[in-house]
């Protein structure tokens, strides 16, 4: 084996096809993960009978489990779920015709929701009573002065964290290579171990995968100055 | 794929997968050691704004922060021995396991870097002129004043870093060591048992974070015993029963006025 810069470039290129797969698992669970979140979230604001204890149990678990188990225990027992539902209404449905990127959807989603339902509970946090108080002295209904007065402030005030989570699945979506997607993880295997050049292809999918977390961390950044543009001047 | 689901061999492998459980607490271990060594030095030169040396921790965070762990697993598995080559070094023969703490104490070392800079930029100012003004010196107002400061404040942060870690060694398998999640692997394909040998490893990474988190906690809490803490006074919302958001509210503006007046 000799290094061989020249094909740094080639596996880059090859290894371009991948990206929209990677982003795609990456959009899913981040847009899955927030809803399942902002619903655990509001569990656990309002304490909700029953469902309370069962969101606690759900945030520790997750985050104290790494995520490949996650991954393989949804992989595996999923289908043997699916199958004996099927088999038990005689429905024709078989777990095999699922594709597997399916999988790494609900795994990632369930995933990211319990890190996300923290990122929603801290922004929600931030927004200072007084705003809600006020909100409720001009007449606004609890509802009203969720939507027009505290989530407002509260995505504002939580974009940095919501950055981290995105990027944070963005480098989890690697673990998606292990059921057989390929995403750009798994084509740079491909590709290392067609060529014999193993470094070479790894390098390019760092590249590719630092490039697009700067973007990501920029876009934020932007995102955030012009969403905090109301929040200039003043004693805050 | 697969035999039916059994919970018994839930409470088999766990033993069995618990066995394991040195290599990858060592794995942690060790990459905690040479992270913060690497973060320690990587932070200093962006503290004291060391010309070059500056921008080259900057390099090294962003790159470890900015690709996953898994292909910082290959790249530095594959890579290291040849750029190594290129200086007459031969380390083919070095252990996996060499290779697996190396890369993972370098991007914890990333992290630890962050946070170190995170802290010790949040302490006042004013503290250390202050130490400055009774006359300690640079190293004494360093060693007595910001420092304790500084790592009350790191903790939790570290703590994140540290449970993280725990759970990223679960990746150490893909190379080939035979940690916790390797075994599980090699259990549940030995006896087709996948589920149960997954549910039964998630168990024991759920014990052990468990276990390491309130450890932390514990310390965290001997470090700031010299600080009311908001949060013990008065659990927002942890324990309390109330169930409109309005009298919430207003119970915690009346608590936080009764803070401020204190």
């Amino acid at each position: 084996m000799k290094l061989d810069p020249s094909f740094i470039w080639t596996a880059l290129i090859e290894l371009l096809p991948a990206i929209p797969t990677t982003l795609l698992v990456t959009a899913v669970s981040v847009l899955c993960g927030f809803v399942i979140g902002t619903a655990v979230a509001l569990i656990r604001m309002y304490k909700v009978p029953l469902l309370y204890p069962a969101a606690v149990a759900y945030v520790t678990v997750i985050r104290g489990t790494p995520m490949l188990t996650h991954l393989l225990i949804i992989y595996f027992g999923l289908p043997l779920i699916i199958d004996g539902i099927s088999s038990l209404l005689g429905l024709g449905f078989r777990s095999s015709s699922i594709p597997m990127i399916d999988f790494a959807f609900i795994a990632f989603s369930i995933t990211a929701g319990a890190y996300m339902s923290e990122v929603v509970r801290s922004g929600l946090l931030v927004v200072n009573r007084g705003q809600i108080e006020a909100a409720y002295s001009v007449g606004m209904s609890t509802p009203q002065a969720l939507r027009r007065i505290v989530f407002p402030q509260a995505f504002a005030a939580s974009i940095p964290n919501l950055a981290n989570s995105v990027i944070g699945m963005l480098h989890a979506s690697t673990l998606a290579f292990t059921v057989s997607v390929v995403e750009i993880n798994a084509k740079a295997q491909i590709v290392a171990s067609t060529n014999w050049k193993f470094f070479e292809a790894y390098l390019a999918a760092a590249v590719i995968f630092w490039g697009l977390t700067v973007l990501i961390e920029r876009l934020a950044a932007l995102l955030e100055k012009r969403i905090n543009s109301y929040n200039r001047g003043g004693v805050a | 794929m697969g035999e039916k689901f059994d919970i018994s061999y839930v409470f088999t492998f766990f033993p069995k997968l618990a066995g394991t459980l040195q290599t990858t607490l060592l794995i942690v271990a060790g990459a905690l050691v040479v992270g913060i060594i690497v973060g320690i030095l990587v932070a200093l030169p962006r503290l004291y704004s060391v010309p070059v040396l500056q921008r080259a921790s900057q390099v090294y965070a962003s790159f470890f922060r900015g690709t996953p762990i898994l292909i910082q697993l290959f790249l530095f598995y594959y890579g290291l021995p040849e750029i190594l080559k290129l200086l007459h070094l031969d380390v083919s023969r070095a252990p996996v396991l060499f290779f697996v703490i190396l890369t993972y104490g370098l991007h914890t070392g990333a992290y630890v870097s962050e946070t170190i800079r995170a802290a010790v930029t949040s302490v006042d100012r004013g503290q250390v002129e202050a130490a400055y003004a009774v006359g300690m010196s640079g190293i004494q107002a360093f060693t007595r004043i910001v420092w304790p400061q500084a790592l009350a404040i790191a903790v939790p942060v570290l703590a994140n870093v540290i449970l993280g870690l725990l759970k990223d060694t679960s990746l150490a398998f893909t190379l080939g060591v035979m940690e916790m999640t390797g075994k599980a692997q090699s259990l549940a394909t030995l006896t087709n048992h996948f589920v149960e040998s997954y549910i039964s490893l998630a168990l024991i990474y759920l014990v052990i974070s468990f276990a390491l988190e309130r450890l932390l906690l514990a310390f965290e809490r001997k470090l700031l015993r010299h600080e009311v803490r908001v949060i013990d006074a008065y659990p927002v919302f942890r324990r309390d029963k109330s169930r409109g958001l309005r009298q919430l509210f207003a119970r915690h503006a009346r608590f936080r006025e009764e803070v401020q007046k204190s």
